[in-house]
C-alpha cells in the first residue's frame, strides 16, 4: 500500500480533499483513461433488455390518467365525476377536493421557491397542467374514456405569455397563490452581480455597444416519458419511477401518508429514458407519484401512470427570455466592462446571473448583472442539461459582438480576455500552483487543438464576406469558457468482494441516464483495487441503501468518483491486511494463510491477483484467497457431519464524500480548465436554412477517465445544442396560451440529417480539475454552450446579427430584408 | 344500423359478404370445403421472431401495445406515440415499421421481427453498437438497431448517406447519430465476412 | 384509443357497401399514419364508428404499366413509388416527391392515395381533444388567422373565406404536374380537379367512395420532370413549400410545361403563370427566376408567413433549373 501514505489516510478521513489538486494520483493507470467496448449497460441497451420504469406490468395493475387543464390560468368551480364513475373498468376517482389529500406535500421541492404545491391541484397556472382528478382503471383506454365524462366548470382567470408584458404594473398575476403581490419572482428580488464600477469601465471604453436578444424557451424531451408504479406490501410501499433522483424520491415519500420509515421503502429506477435534469427538479414531479400511491392504498392494487408526450411538455429550460447587454472595450479587443440583465420566464432559481461566465472565467474587470425572473402562465422552468445556458448563451453573444465590432478574430479576443473574476492569467496561474495544480494555459491548448481540427486560420473571415460557388454565405463560429461541474452533492458508496469467486460489487443507488458513469466507476476501483475491469460491476438499480449523486445537480464524477475511490482504497487495505493475518481470523472460519510473512505494504494485487512484490510468482488470485464459502451456502451448520465450512470475515468496504466547493457564489473555487468550440456552417440566402459543414469540440477534461464517456458527451452535446439553436421553441397560441407544438412532429429536435457533419471531438488533459486524478466535469458543458453558437456562425456568414434565437429560416431571411 | 338489406351475408372463413344465404353457402361450399376453421372475430394469427402466436385483439389496440403489453416485448420503446421517432420499430415482412401507428388487427398473417428476435440471433449489429458506445440513455436505441437491420438484409454494403437517410425516421434526444453510422458500416463488413466464411 | 367496429374488406364493393351503410361514420384504413394520429388525438368533434380496412383487397399493391399508362394501385406504399425503376425515369418528380414524404418507415407504411388523402396539419385543428372548434369542424372562427400561422397559406382562404390550412401533401403537386388521374370507385378524376376544400374534407370523394388507381399517362417524349421540398428539418417534416415541374422540350424550348405548388395553399396550386413564362423559353437562370416570379406574384401573406414568399421563389427556380437536360432529372 505504498500509494497509500499517513497523510492520504487523513485526507481519506476528513474527505475534503476537492479543494485542491488530487494529491495522490495513481502513478499508473490499467483501465482509467482506456478506450475499450466495455459499457455495463451496453448489451442490455442494444438488445431491448434493459427495462425502463414504462415497461413496468404488475398483476392487477390500475393505470391512472390526469386532467389536462385545457386553459393557461383557471380555477376548477366544480366538477361533476358521477358518469365517469359509474364507467366499468374505473376503479378509483382521485378528485382534487378529496378531503384525505394534503393540502400540500413535499413535492421533491429543492429550492422551495415555488413553495410546496399541492399533489393535484384545483387551479390550472398552465395550460395542458395534470390536475384536477386521476382517474385510475383497468387499461388507460378506458381511464382515457373516463376522462371525457368528467364535467367541469371552469373559472378561466386572465393570463400572461409574454414576460415583457406580464411586467407591466396592472398585468395580471400569473401566479396569484404564490406570487399575490406581482410577477416578479419573490416579489422583485433579483440574482445581482457585481464586480468593480461599471460606469468607470464605460468611461474607459474606447467603445460601447448595447443590444439585446430574445431566446424563445425549450424544453427537455425525455424520450422516456414521466411515469411510475406504486404498490403497497402491507405497509412497504415499492415503487418504480422514472427520476433521476432516487435520494429525492425516497426522502420525500418517507413523509408522504402520515409518514413512512425509509426502511420500508423499496425504490427502483430502473434505466433512464433521459430528463436531462428536466423533469427532476420540478416541484409538481412527485405528484402524480403520490397520487399513484394514495389510490394504491385505497383499491389495494399496484397503480401505474403515464404522462402523455403532451403533459411531458409542461416545463421548459431556464433560458426563454429577453437579455440586454452594454459592453465597453477596446479596439485591441480588451473588454473593459460589461453590463447585462436577463429577464428570463419562470426560473425556478434564478440565481444564474448572465455575467457568471464572465467573472468566473475573465479578466473583464467591471460587471453588473441583474437575473430577473417573471411569472407568466407557461410551466415552470428548470436547469435542462445546464443552468448555465442564459450565462454561456450571453457569454457567446458578447464575446461575438466585440469581436465582430473590432475587426478580430474571436478566439484573439477569447485570449485576450481570459482570466478570473477580474484578474489577468498570472493571477490564475499563482493561484494554479497554490493549490497544487501543472501550470498550463488551458485556453490556449484547447484553441490550438480546435483550429487545427477546424482549418480555422485558413477558414476564417470577415462577416459576411464569403459567397461559395454553389451560391451559399459560408460563416465560422467560435466559443469559449470555462469547463465545469460542480460537487454541490454528496455522495456514499460501497464495494463488497463477493466471496465465492472474488469478484467486487459496488453499492450504491443511483440511476443510469446514459452517461456511462457506472463503467467510469468500475475502472476507478478496478484501477484502485489492482482488479481486472471485468472483475469489477455495478448495478445501480438496487437500492443497497447508499445513495450515491445519480449524475444529478451537476454532480457525478467530481463527488461519486472520490466516494468510489476512497471505498476502493481502503478495500485494498482490508485485503492486503487479511492476506498476511494469521489463520481463524473469525472464529467459525478463516482466510487463507496467504502471506503469513509479510506485511501488507510488502504485497501488491495486479489483475485481480496478490502477489508479492518482491517476488511476484508468490502470488494467490484473490478469488482463491477468498474461496468458496461452502456449497450449500455459508449458513449450513458447522456441526454437521463434524465437517466446518470456511466462512470468513466479509471483505467491505464504505465510503463518501460530502459536499465541497460549488460554483454557486456560495464556495467557489477557480476555474482552471477551458472548452472551445468552432462551428462552420453555410447559409442559403434565398430559403435562410443553415447547413452544418463541420463541428469541433475541445474540452480539458482535467482527466478523460472514460474517454469514449467523454467523446459521446460532446457529439451528444453538439447535437443537442445545434438543434436547440437551429429549430427549439415551444410555441403558444397567444390568444388562448394553448401549446401549439407539443408534439414530436412539431416540436422539433435535429434528426441524423439535420446534423450529419463530422464531428471532431478532442480532449484536453491538463489534470487542472478538482475531482480524481484531476478530472472535471463534461456531462453539462458541451450541450448549453453550444446552443448559442449558432449566432455568432450566422453572423459570421451573412453579416448581420439576428437577435431572436432559435435561428429559423424565416428569420434569416427577414435579416437579409427579403 | 340502416335498413339496408344488401350484403348481410358474411362468410364465416373469408369474411366476404354476400347477398343471399344461399350466395354465402355455395361460395362456402366451393372455397372453404377443406382447411382451417373459421377464425373467431378478432383474432389474428401472425409470427413474431420466427414464433407463430394466435392472439385475440381489440380493434382499438395498436401492434406496439400487443406486442409491448400483452406479449411482452418491452424491447420496443414509445418515445413521440405519433410516428415521429421511430423508436417502436419492428420489422414486419422485411419492412421497418412503426408498431405505434399500425392497428394489431390489421397484422393477421404478417411476419414480425423485434430486436428481441435480433438479439436472439446473434445478429453482429449488437456488439458493434456496443463497442462503438452507439447509446447513451439507450431509450431509443432498439428503435435504431431494428432500423439498421432491416436496412442490412436490404444493402449490405450502405454508404454512410444510405445509412442516415435510412435512419432518419429515428430520434436520439441524447445526440448519438454519429456511432450509428460507424456501427452499422462496421457490421456490414462483419456481415461480408461471416458470410465469406460461410461460401 | 376509444372504441371502434373494424372491418377488413376484401373487394372493393364490399369497403364501399360499408362506407355507405355508415354514411360518413367509417373511414376507410390503408397505411393508417394519418387516420390513427388523429384517431389518437381525438381532434374531431366525431369519431369514427368504423374502421374499414382495404389493406386486405387483393390487387391494389401493383404498379403497372400499361397503353401508355403508368397505374399505382392504391395500396402502393410510397416506398415502393420511391423505388420503382419506371418510375423514377419517366415521372421523376413523383418517384422524388414520395422519397422526400414523411420518414423512411412512414412510406414503408403510407399508401400513395392515403398520401393525397390526407386531412390538413394546421396546428389549431390537430390539437388534442378538439381544443380548438374551429371553421373547419364546423365552429365559427379560423383561430390561425389572429393566432401563430407560420405555416398557413399565402395565397388565401378558403371554406367561407377563412380556413387558411395548407394542403400538407408531398406526392399531390408532382401527381398534378404529371397529369395524373384519380381513378375512384365511381369516376376518374383529373389530380387538378382532385383537392376540394370543405368544412369536412380536402378532396372531391364522396362519403363513400375509395380510391382504387392513381394512373399517370406515360409523358410525351423529351419530358422531364422534377420535384423539390423545403422542410425545417431533413426528414419527418412536413413541407412547408414543395415544388414539382414537369415540361417537354421540342427544338431545344420548352413547348409545355406544368408546373404545381404545394403546402402554400389551402389545396395544390397550379402556377399557371409560371408555366406560361416557361413555354417557349429555354431554361437558363433568368427564365427560372421570371418564372418563380410569377409563382408568387399573388400571394397574399400573413403576419406570420411572409418568409414563405422568397422561400417559394427559391424552390420554384431550383425545382425548374433542376429540369434542365443535363440535370438528370
Ligand atoms: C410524423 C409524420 C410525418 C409526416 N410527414 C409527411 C410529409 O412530410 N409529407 C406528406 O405528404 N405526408 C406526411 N405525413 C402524412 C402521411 O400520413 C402520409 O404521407 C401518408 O401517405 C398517408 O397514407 P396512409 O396510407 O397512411 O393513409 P391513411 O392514414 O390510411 O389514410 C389517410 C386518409 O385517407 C383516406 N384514404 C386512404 N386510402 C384511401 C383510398 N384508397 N380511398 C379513399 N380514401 C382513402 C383515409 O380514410 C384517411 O382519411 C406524415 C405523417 C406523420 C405521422
Ligand atoms: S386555418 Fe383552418 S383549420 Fe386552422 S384554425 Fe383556421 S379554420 Fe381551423
Ligand atoms: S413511438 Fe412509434 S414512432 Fe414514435
Ligand atoms: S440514447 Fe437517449 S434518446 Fe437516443
Amino acid at each position: 500500500m505504498d500509494h497509500l501514505s499517513e497523510k492520504e489516510k487523513q485526507t481519506m478521513r476528513d474527505l475534503q480533499d476537492s479543494l485542491t489538486a488530487d494529491p495522490f494520483p495513481l502513478k499508473t493507470y490499467t483501465h482509467i483513461g482506456k478506450r475499450g467496448p466495455r459499457r455495463l449497460d451496453g448489451l442490455p441497451k442494444a438488445s431491448g433488455k434493459a427495462d425502463y420504469t414504462m415497461d413496468v406490468q404488475l398483476p392487477g395493475m390500475l393505470h391512472m390518467r390526469f386532467i389536462d387543464s385545457p386553459y393557461p390560468h383557471a380555477k376548477i368551480i366544480s366538477m361533476d365525476t358521477r358518469e365517469a364513475e359509474q364507467l366499468p373498468g374505473v376503479r378509483y376517482m382521485l378528485r382534487f377536493d378529496n378531503p384525505e389529500l394534503p393540502e400540500r406535500a413535499s413535492m421533491g421541492k429543492v429550492s422551495g421557491l415555488y413553495g410546496d404545491p399541492p399533489p393535484l391541484s384545483g387551479i390550472a397556472h398552465f395550460e395542458g397542467e395534470p390536475m384536477g382528478a386521476a382517474v385510475a382503471a383497468e387499461s388507460e383506454e378506458i381511464a382515457e374514456k373516463a376522462l371525457e365524462l368528467i364535467r367541469i366548470e371552469w373559472e378561466p382567470r386572465p393570463f400572461n405569455l409574454d414576460i415583457i408584458k406580464a411586467m407591466e404594473k396592472d398585468a395580471p398575476l400569473s401566479y396569484p397563490e404564490m406570487y399575490p403581490d406581482s410577477n416578479y419572482w419573490n416579489n422583485g428580488l433579483f440574482d445581482v452581480l457585481t464586480q468593480g464600477d461599471v460606469k468607470k469601465g464605460f468611461a474607459k471604453s474606447e467603445k460601447v455597444i448595447e443590444f439585446e436578444f430574445v431566446r424563445r424557451g425549450h424544453t427537455w424531451i425525455g424520450p422516456e416519458r414521466p411515469c411510475g408504479v406504486f404498490q403497497w406490501k402491507g405497509d412497504c410501499p415499492e415503487v418504480w419511477v422514472k427520476q433521476q433522483r432516487p435520494h429525492l424520491v425516497k426522502k420525500n415519500l418517507s413523509t408522504w401518508y402520515g409518514g413512512v420509515p425509509m426502511n420500508k421503502i423499496q425504490l427502483h429506477c430502473l434505466y433512464q429514458g433521459a430528463s436531462f435534469g428536466g423533469w427532476v427538479q420540478v416541484p409538481w414531479n412527485m405528484g402524480p407519484l403520490y397520487c399513484a400511491g394514495f389510490v394504491a392504498k385505497k383499491t389495494g392494487r399496484p397503480v401505474k401512470y403515464v404522462f402523455t408526450r403532451r403533459e411531458d411538455f409542461y416545463g421548459g429550460s431556464m433560458d426563454g427570455g429577453t437579455y440586454r447587454f452594454k459592453v465597453g472595450f477596446n479596439k485591441d479587443g480588451t473588454i473593459l466592462a460589461v453590463e447585462g440583465t436577463s429577464i428570463c420566464e419562470n426560473q425556478i432559481w434564478p440565481v444564474f446571473n448572465p455575467m457568471n461566465h464572465l467573472k468566473e472565467s475573465t479578466r473583464i474587470p467591471h460587471l453588473s448583472g441583474k437575473c430577473v425572473s417573471i411569472w407568466v402562465n407557461k410551466g415552470p422552468t428548470v436547469p435542462t442539461r445546464c443552468e448555465q445556458l442564459p450565462t454561456t448563451l450571453s457569454l457567446t453573444a458578447i464575446f461575438s459582438r466585440v469581436a465582430a465590432e473590432c475587426g478580430l478574430d474571436p478566439i484573439e479576443v477569447a485570449l485576450r480576455n481570459d482570466g478570473e473574476e477580474g484578474h489577468d492569467m498570472a493571477h490564475l496561474n499563482k493561484k494554479k500552483k497554490k493549490l497544487g495544480f501543472a501550470v498550463i494555459d488551458s485556453l490556449k491548448e484547447c484553441v490550438d487543438k480546435g483550429k487545427a481540427a477546424m482549418d480555422w486560420d485558413k477558414k476564417w473571415h470577415p462577416p459576411g464576406t464569403q459567397k461559395l460557388p454553389n451560391g451559399r454565405m459560408h460563416g465560422l463560429g467560435f466559443t469559449w469558457t470555462n469547463e465545469w461541474d460542480d460537487s454541490l452533492g454528496s455522495s456514499e458508496m460501497a464495494i463488497r468482494i463477493e466471496r465465492n469467486d472474488g469478484t467486487a460489487s459496488i453499492l450504491a443507488m443511483g440511476c443510469d441516464n446514459g452517461v456511462d458513469a457506472e463503467n467510469t466507476y468500475c475502472r476507478i476501483a478496478a484501477d484502485e483495487l489492482g482488479f481486472r475491469l471485468e472483475d469489477v460491476h455495478y448495478n445501480p438499480q438496487v437500492d443497497t441503501g447508499f445513495f450515491r449523486m445519480s449524475p444529478d445537480s451537476s454532480t457525478n464524477m467530481s463527488i461519486n468518483g472520490w466516494a468510489v475511490r476512497h471505498a476502493a482504497r481502503i478495500l485494498k487495505k482490508q485485503i492486503l491486511e487479511a492476506a498476511v493475518g494469521p489463520t481463524a481470523k473469525t472464529q467459525r472460519g478463516s482466510f487463507r494463510p496467504a502471506f503469513p510473512d509479510c506485511k501488507p505494504e510488502d504485497l501488491d494485487i495486479i489483475e485481480s491477483v496478490i502477489i508479492k512484490k518482491s517476488d511476484p510468482a508468490d502470488r494467490i488470485k484473490v478469488a482463491d484467497f477468498v474461496r468458496e464459502a461452502g456449497q450449500s451456502g455459508p449458513l449450513t451448520s458447522t456441526e454437521s457431519g463434524g465437517f466446518r465450512w470456511a466462512f470468513t470475515e466479509p471483505l467491505f468496504a464504505y465510503s463518501y464524500h460530502v459536499q465541497v466547493g460549488s460554483y454557486n457564489p456560495v464556495n467557489p473555487r477557480p476555474h482552471m480548465t477551458r472548452q472551445a468550440h468552432f462551428l462552420e456552417i453555410e447559409v442559403d440566402t434565398e430559403t435562410g436554412e443553415i447547413h452544418i459543414i463541420k463541428v469541433v469540440n475541445v474540452n480539458d477534461v482535467g482527466k478523460a477517465i472514460n474517454p469514449m464517456s467523454c467523446e459521446g458527451q460532446q457529439y451528444g452535446g453538439s447535437i443537442m445544442g445545434l438543434s436547440r439553436g437551429k429549430f427549439e421553441e415551444m410555441i403558444y397560441d397567444p390568444a388562448t396560451g394553448v401549446l401549439l407544438n407539443g408534439n414530436l412532429l412539431d416540436y422539433k429536435i435535429a434528426t441524423t440529417l439535420d446534423v450529419d457533419a463530422p464531428i471532431d471531438t478532442i480532449l484536453v488533459e491538463s489534470g487542472m480539475g478538482y475531482g480524481p486524478y484531476g478530472s472535471v466535469g463534461i456531462g453539462e458543458d458541451v450541450g448549453t454552450v453550444m446552443t448559442g453558437l449558432i449566432g455568432p456562425a450566422v453572423h459570421n456568414a451573412i453579416g448581420v446579427w439576428i437577435n431572436d434565437h432559435p435561428i429559423t429560416p424565416d428569420k434569416i431571411l427577414k435579416a437579409l430584408g427579403k | 344500423m340502416t335498413e339496408n338489406t344488401k350484403n348481410d351475408f358474411r362468410c364465416p372463413y373469408c369474411r366476404r359478404l354476400f347477398d343471399s344465404l344461399s350466395a354465402m353457402k355455395n361460395h362456402m361450399l366451393e372455397n372453404h370445403r377443406d382447411g382451417d376453421l373459421p377464425k373467431p372475430e378478432g383474432q389474428i394469427r401472425l409470427t413474431i421472431n420466427r414464433k407463430k402466436y394466435i392472439q385475440d385483439v381489440k380493434p382499438g389496440w395498436t401492434l406496439y401495445y400487443l406486442i409491448h403489453d400483452q406479449l411482452g416485448f418491452t424491447g420496443s420503446k414509445q418515445f413521440c406515440d405519433r410516428g415521429a421517432c421511430g423508436s417502436c420499430t419492428v420489422i414486419m415482412d422485411g419492412k421497418a415499421v412503426l408498431s405505434c401507428m399500425i392497428l394489431a388487427i390489421e397484422c393477421d398473417g404478417k411476419t414480425i421481427e423485434t430486436i428481441e428476435g435480433i438479439a436472439e440471433a446473434e445478429h453482429p449489429l449488437i456488439p458493434s453498437y456496443v463497442k462503438h458506445h452507439a447509446m447513451q440513455c439507450g431509450y431509443c436505441t432498439p428503435g435504431f438497431v431494428t432500423t439498421s437491420k432491416a436496412l442490412l438484409d436490404r444493402n449490405p454494403e450502405p454508404t454512410e448517406p444510405e445509412i442516415r437517410t435510412a435512419l432518419s425516421g429515428n430520434l436520439c434526444r441524447c445526440g448519438t447519430y454519429p456511432q450509428h453510422v460507424t456501427a452499422v458500416q462496421e457490421t456490414a463488413i462483419t456481415l461480408k465476412s461471416q458470410t465469406r466464411q460461410r461460401g | 384509443m376509444k372504441d371502434f367496429i373494424h372491418f377488413n374488406a376484401y373487394s372493393i364493393d364490399e369497403a364501399v357497401a360499408l362506407l355507405s351503410r355508415y354514411g360518413g361514420n367509417a373511414e376507410i384504413i390503408a397505411g393508417g399514419t394519418d387516420l390513427l394520429g388523429k384517431m389518437k388525438d381525438r381532434i374531431l368533434p366525431s369519431y369514427p364508428e368504423a374502421l374499414i380496412n382495404i389493406k386486405t383487397i387483393p390487387g391494389l399493391d401493383q404498379i403497372e404499366e400499361k397503353e401508355g399508362m403508368i397505374s399505382i394501385g392504391a395500396l402502393v406504399t410510397l416506398s415502393c413509388v420511391a423505388e420503382h425503376p419506371v418510375i423514377q425515369k419517366t415521372c421523376t418528380a413523383l418517384a422524388q416527391a414520395a422519397s422526400r414524404t414523411a420518414s423512411p418507415h412512414l412510406r414503408n407504411m403510407g399508401t400513395l392515395a392515403g398520401n393525397i388523402c390526407q386531412d390538413i396539419r394546421c396546428w389549431y385543428y390537430r390539437a388534442p381533444q378538439n381544443r380548438f372548434s374551429c371553421l373547419r369542424k364546423g365552429g365559427g372562427r379560423c383561430y390561425a388567422i389572429k393566432g401563430d400561422n407560420r405555416y398557413h397559406s399565402i395565397f388565401g382562404g378558403s371554406v367561407k373565406g377563412g380556413c387558411f390550412a395548407v394542403h400538407p401533401s408531398d406526392t399531390a403537386p408532382a401527381l398534378i404536374a404529371l397529369n395524373a388521374r384519380i381513378i375512384t370507385s365511381k369516376q376518374s378524376i383529373s389530380a387538378d380537379t382532385f383537392f376540394n376544400v370543405g368544412v369536412t374534407h380536402t378532396t372531391v370523394l364522396a362519403n363513400d367512395e375509395i380510391i382504387t388507381a392513381i394512373q399517370i399517362p406515360a409523358p410525351a417524349p423529351d419530358t422531364r420532370s422534377t420535384f423539390q421540398k423545403f422542410a425545417l428539418r431533413k426528414s419527418i417534416d412536413f413541407p412547408i413549400v414543395n415544388c414539382a415541374v414537369a415540361v417537354t422540350e421540342k427544338n431545344g424550348s420548352i413547348a409545355h410545361a406544368r408546373l404545381c405548388l404545394n403546402a402554400v395553399s389551402v389545396v395544390p396550386r397550379r402556377a399557371v403563370k409560371t408555366e406560361e413564362v416557361l413555354t417557349g423559353n429555354k431554361i437558363d437562370e433568368t427564365v427560372a427566376e421570371e418564372a418563380a416570379m410569377a409563382a408568387v406574384a399573388d400571394a397574399k401573406p400573413m403576419e406570420g408567413n411572409a418568409y414563405m414568399i422568397p422561400v417559394t421563389r427559391a424552390i420554384v427556380k431550383r425545382t425548374i433549373l433542376a429540369c434542365r437536360e443535363n440535370h438528370g432529372g
